[in-house]
């Protein structure tokens, strides 16, 4: 196996760096367009406009009612009809309107746990629904948000696997090229797995960076013995 | 914390705007064809990604007779029509056999090369040894391939597994997952050159497939290039060549 191994390591390595980046490219990009997207969706359903909120409902539904695979197959050969782009942008398009939903739901959480006392405190000193959201609020929120919006950065990096069924080579596409050509097929994909598992922890060290520097969790400690 | 963010941001941004590879042209001057990418020797990755193989050089060599830039790229095998038809690409240069049931969703070119299916077991198999015992079995297949309908002549439905790759199928017969393969005997000999799986073939060719080149349906004016610039690559010589390099002799059954 471990021949095997560094078989694999000495030709490939060149190929693998590349679906390695072209993963991260994908999964970077679909979270930006992901937290737009969330934003936007999070406010559709907290708004009292009845079509706002029906709309975020249809939206969120078929996102969690469709396998991702599904979802990216369908976006990719179904709109190309009306609308042609090419694969990195279909993918990681497809990307980002699953993870939108979810990333929407997040915030969504976040804002509704802020007390309610905030609103109204901010109201209540003249401020508008926009400023007191955006100035209040939404800072509060965010710091809620984090942990959760860790988790789902993280589980967007691995859906991005899925984009290898549209052709385009990141590292899971990679792999099987890999395996089809030198044959070798376990020790390929341990390989390619010890890169998933190295992207996810610098991303979960990166967000528990992230949530110190930002003070998630308000200072209190937990008591110590 | 505000320049931290400004700089990360704007370097993310960097990086994702550098992965806008563009689009798969299929027009201009590019003639860009799909593979699955996964079948040596017929289109497989080399160590940098880049894509090699007969079929790969074949495309490269009808390409510059139609004096147009080669664009090989890859499509998993399953929705390789379908991503014809959605005009991903211009043509699929993959060992795709010519069948009636592909030929109504797709124009195919003459043939440029005749191969057959073969049936393959692990090489420790001694309980079959004529292709008359592999009646019943179980048997591995490419999805979507023509060997899935070879496979029903010598057993049911239920016994016949499709899988992504050829290499995925043959390492089955490991397993015994699966007793036999059906797939085209120079991927299987490929194989058994190399060594890495333990497998042997099993009596005669089942059949003989051509493989053409499908161009999406209703493309004649590629079609007529494509195919002039396949008989002159026959006619002078290329074809033989490319042939020889990667089989030792020429493929084209003619």
């Amino acid at each position: 196996m471990l021949e095997n191994i560094s078989i694999i390591l000495d030709q490939s390595l060149g190929a693998l760096i590349k679906g390695l980046g072209m993963t991260l490219q994908l999964t970077i990009s679909s979270l930006l367009i992901g937290v737009i997207i969330g934003l936007i969706v999070a406010f559709m359903k907290i708004s009292h406009i009845f079509i706002l909120n029906k709309f975020a409902d249809v939206y969120l539904a078929i996102v969690r009612g469709l396998p991702l695979i599904v979802l990216i197959v369908i976006l990719y050969f179904g709109i190309s009809n009306i609308v042609t782009l090419s694969r990195f942008w279909a993918g990681a398009f497809a990307l980002a309107f699953h993870n939108g939903a979810y990333i929407g739901e997040i915030f969504r959480g976040a804002i509704q746990s802020i007390d309610r006392g905030q609103m109204e405190a901010s109201r209540s000193l003249g401020m508008t629904y926009g400023l007191a959201m955006r100035r209040i609020i939404l800072p509060q929120a965010i710091k809620r948000a984090i942990p959760p919006l860790g988790n789902q950065f993280i589980i967007g990096l691995k859906d991005s696997s899925l984009i290898f069924v549209i052709g385009l080579n990141e590292l899971w596409g990679t792999g099987q090229a890999i395996s089809a050509s030198t044959y070798i097929q376990f020790e390929t994909y341990l390989i390619v797995g010890a890169f998933y598992l190295t992207m996810v922890l610098f991303f979960s060290w990166l967000v528990a960076k992230i949530e110190k520097k930002l003070d998630v969790d308000g200072g209190r400690e937990v008591t110590r013995i | 914390m505000k320049k931290f963010f400004l700089i990360a941001l704007s370097l993310t941004m960097l990086l994702v705007f550098s992965g806008c590879t563009g689009t798969t042209s299929t027009e201009g001057d590019t003639f860009s064809f799909a593979m699955s990418g996964l079948y040596k020797p017929f289109n497989f990755q080399d160590q940098n990604g880049e894509l090699i193989g007969f079929d790969v050089e074949i495309g490269k060599a009808i390409a510059e007779r139609m004096g147009m830039k080669a664009e090989p790229v890859t499509n998993p095998w399953d929705t390789i029509l379908v991503g014809l038809n959605s005009d991903k690409y211009d043509a699929i240069i993959g060992s795709m056999a010519i069948t009636a049931e592909r030929e109504e969703n797709a124009d195919f070119s003459r043939p440029y090369y005749r191969s057959g299916a073969q049936v393959f077991i692990a090489a420790d198999n001694s309980d079959i040894k004529t292709v008359d015992d592999i009646r019943g079995v179980n048997i591995g297949v490419v999805k979507n391939s023509t060997y899935g309908k070879q496979a029903l002549q010598f057993t049911d439905a239920k016994n016949v597994f499709e899988y992504d790759s050829d290499l995925t199928a043959l390492q089955d017969l490991k397993t015994g997952r699966v007793q036999t393969v059906i797939t085209d005997q120079m991927v299987g000999f490929r194989v058994i050159k190399e060594g890495s799986i333990a497998i042997k073939d099993i009596g005669e060719p089942l059949s003989m497939d051509e493989m053409g080149i499908p161009v999406k349906d209703g493309n004649t004016e590629l079609l007529a290039k494509v195919n002039q610039a396949l008989e002159e690559i026959i006619a002078d010589g290329t074809y033989e060549e490319i042939s020889k390099k990667w089989f030792g002799r020429s493929i084209l059954g003619e």
